[in-house]
């Protein structure tokens, strides 16, 4: 039996048949990073408006875009992490993203010239970091956000290991 | 100062030609002279001395101190050829030591500057793959030197040992681009006929209005620009002879700076094949190549030069070439997705011409109305595959499949493309890579 599809989902799905997804504390630190500050100027604007009234609306209307910055970035954030997945194929790595702009990067692991695992304070904080994948090719820029440490590590290794015994170089 | 006894000649490294000192300081004391006669003119000379007496002062002092700089720069050059790589080590106060694996060899050219031809120097350069500053220099040697080290380097980089290694006479001539054929070609191109409009038109402008200013704002772009064009185009390619060996193919080419250039047939990352809206109606082509290592260098010569494999030619031509380069492909496979009409939201006119397809070797992409360009990719070159969508492609469901390759002038990308097809040529190109 056929499963109901739409076209887009259909259109990004993974080739093994499913994907990996990345943890849940990348939507947190974006939202930390986006909404927090995004809500504190709100506050601010509204505390100003209160205090100074002789600003009139310009506060008001500094409060009402931050408001809608921080809804907007809490639901982006949510949505983009789910968007982020990889799977490792046979030959190649696969990797997804994005909401609006949607992406599907597939990597030959031979092509590989080398991998690296990044991680900035908050994303220590949470236990993640980045893993990224470097081709001859400047045009794959391809990146997996939010992995689990150990999973950053274990993927960096595999791959390393794979691109070593497949390499065919440039 | 007496060479060290003990150490072997190989390990004390060889300067290059003496004549470097000149040919260096020569080029750097016209910048010196340049400035220092800027200097005269504009303050009327110095002090006391006159006006000539200074530009002859600013002249001599421009060569004096460029031939001191070449001298030193020249005395504390060694390189250094043994088994692994080559080293070379430069610099007089800060040192600074090169080493180049053989096996990391992409590409050797040479390049003859005019100073240096006038000496019968050249310069050696030899590309490894990756980023910016991947391109050494070794300058300046003999030429007959630099034919002999670049004879060595190719075949120490395609892991041969000297003694087995033929001699480099075995060329044969392809072609030779008469150079008239080079400028009727530049002159039916778009970008140049544009410039000359604009140039045209600043003119016309500054004497309507009668101001002078009103024509110096037009002529300096657009002059540049023409003098740009005719130099990359004509003067760099002037004379361009395209030979085969037995490695590679060897590129010939330039009026006053002679380079020659090999382009290794295992090295080739794709070809990009270039129609400007003229040159189409007498079916012209000019044919580019990405090999790793060149697009990184812009050292005044452009990327466009030195990624040029033939200037201008005809589709007959071009199809051999690109059939010897990348076996097993035609230029326009049998297999291929179009555009769908319904993206032309994207390129107005020029969805017409976009179309994406592979046949066993390449995957090929074409577009372009004004220039259209079909780039090919051969699969075992290929570095990653992409598909992306962005939300105007999804409400028209479309969708763009990308090839990628280092970069350079290929760029082979399906654009637009119907969604699902799209998708198919991804996977499918999944499967060839």
């Amino acid at each position: 039996m056929k499963q109901p599809m739409t076209p887009e989902d259909d259109l990004f799905s993974s080739p093994t048949g499913e994907w990996t997804r990345v943890s849940a504390s990348l939507a947190t630190i974006h939202r930390l990073t986006m909404t927090a500050p995004a809500v504190v100027v709100g506050i601010v604007a509204v505390v100003v408006a209160l205090v100074v009234p002789s600003l009139q609306w310009i506060p008001w209307l500094v409060a009402a875009s931050s408001v809608v910055e921080a809804i907007g970035s809490f639901i982006w954030a949510g949505r983009s992490q789910r968007a982020w997945g990889y799977a490792e194929n046979d030959e190649d790595l696969l990797v997804t993203s994005g909401v609006m702009f949607k992406r599907l990067v597939a990597v030959p692991y031979g092509r590989m010239q080398f991998v690296d695992v990044q991680a900035g304070p908050l994303q220590r904080f949470f236990g993640v970091a980045t893993v990224t994948l470097h081709t001859a090719s400047a045009e794959t820029t391809s990146n997996i956000p939010g992995l689990p440490s150990s999973e950053a590590t274990r993927l960096r290794n595999r791959l390393t290991e794979l691109g070593e015994s497949r390499g065919a170089g440039v | 100062m007496s060479e060290p006894g003990p150490l072997p000649a190989e390990a004390v490294g060889i300067r290059t030609h003496p004549m470097t000192a000149v040919v260096q300081g020569a080029l750097w004391s016209v910048g010196g002279a340049v400035a220092l006669v800027g200097t005269t003119i504009s303050g009327g000379g110095w002090g006391d001395l006159g006006l000539l007496l200074s530009f002859v002062v600013a002249v001599v002092g421009g060569l004096v101190i460029g031939i001191g700089f070449g001298f030193l720069t020249w005395y504390f050059t060694r390189y250094v050829i043994d088994g692994t790589e080559l080293r070379i080590t430069s610099g007089v106060l800060t040192k600074a030591s090169r080493r180049i694996p053989y096996e990391r060899i992409q590409s050797v050219d040479i390049a003859e500057p005019l100073v240096a031809r006038l000496f019968g120097l050249a310069e050696l350069r030899i590309e490894m793959a990756g980023g910016h500053d991947s391109r050494t220099t070794l300058r300046f040697l003999h030429i007959a030197d630099v034919r002999e080290l670049r004879r060595v380097l190719l075949a120490r980089a395609h892991g041969q040992e000297i003694e087995e290694s033929v001699a480099e006479d075995h060329r044969s001539l392809i072609t030779r681009v008469p150079p008239q054929r080079i400028i009727v070609g530049t002159v039916l191109s778009l970008d140049l006929a544009f410039a000359m409009v604009g140039l045209i038109a600043a003119i016309v402008a500054a004497i309507w209005f009668d101001q002078v200013l009103v024509a110096l704002g037009g002529l300096l772009p657009f002059g540049s620009t023409i003098v740009q064009i005719i130099t990359k185009r004509v003067i760099e390619q002037w004379d361009f002879r395209l030979s085969r060996g037995d490695r590679g193919l060897r590129i010939e080419r330039g009026l006053l700076s002679r380079t020659s250039q090999t382009i290794p047939f295992d090295r080739v990352q794709g070809i990009a094949v270039k129609e400007p809206f003229v040159w189409r109606r007498f079916g012209w082509q000019r044919l580019e190549v990405d090999i790793a290592g060149y697009a990184g260098n812009d050292d005044g010569e452009g990327g466009q030069s030195t990624s040029t494999l033939l200037p201008i030619t005809d589709p007959a031509l071009a199809a051999a070439i690109i059939a010897e380069l990348i076996p097993g492909t035609q230029i326009t496979p049998t297999a291929r997705a179009s555009a769908p009409r319904r993206s032309w939201l994207f390129a107005p006119i020029g969805w017409r011409y976009r179309w994406a397809g592979a046949d066993p070797a390449a995957f090929v992409a074409s577009q372009g109305w004004l220039e259209r360009t079909t780039s090919l990719v051969p699969h075992h070159k290929t570095q990653s595959v992409e598909l992306r969508q962005g939300p105007l492609q999804r409400w028209r469901n479309v969708a763009t499949v990308e090839v990628h390759s280092p970069p350079g002038p290929v760029d082979a990308d399906g654009r637009n493309l119907d969604a699902r097809t799209a998708r198919r040529m991804w996977e499918e190109q999944l499967d060839r890579i």
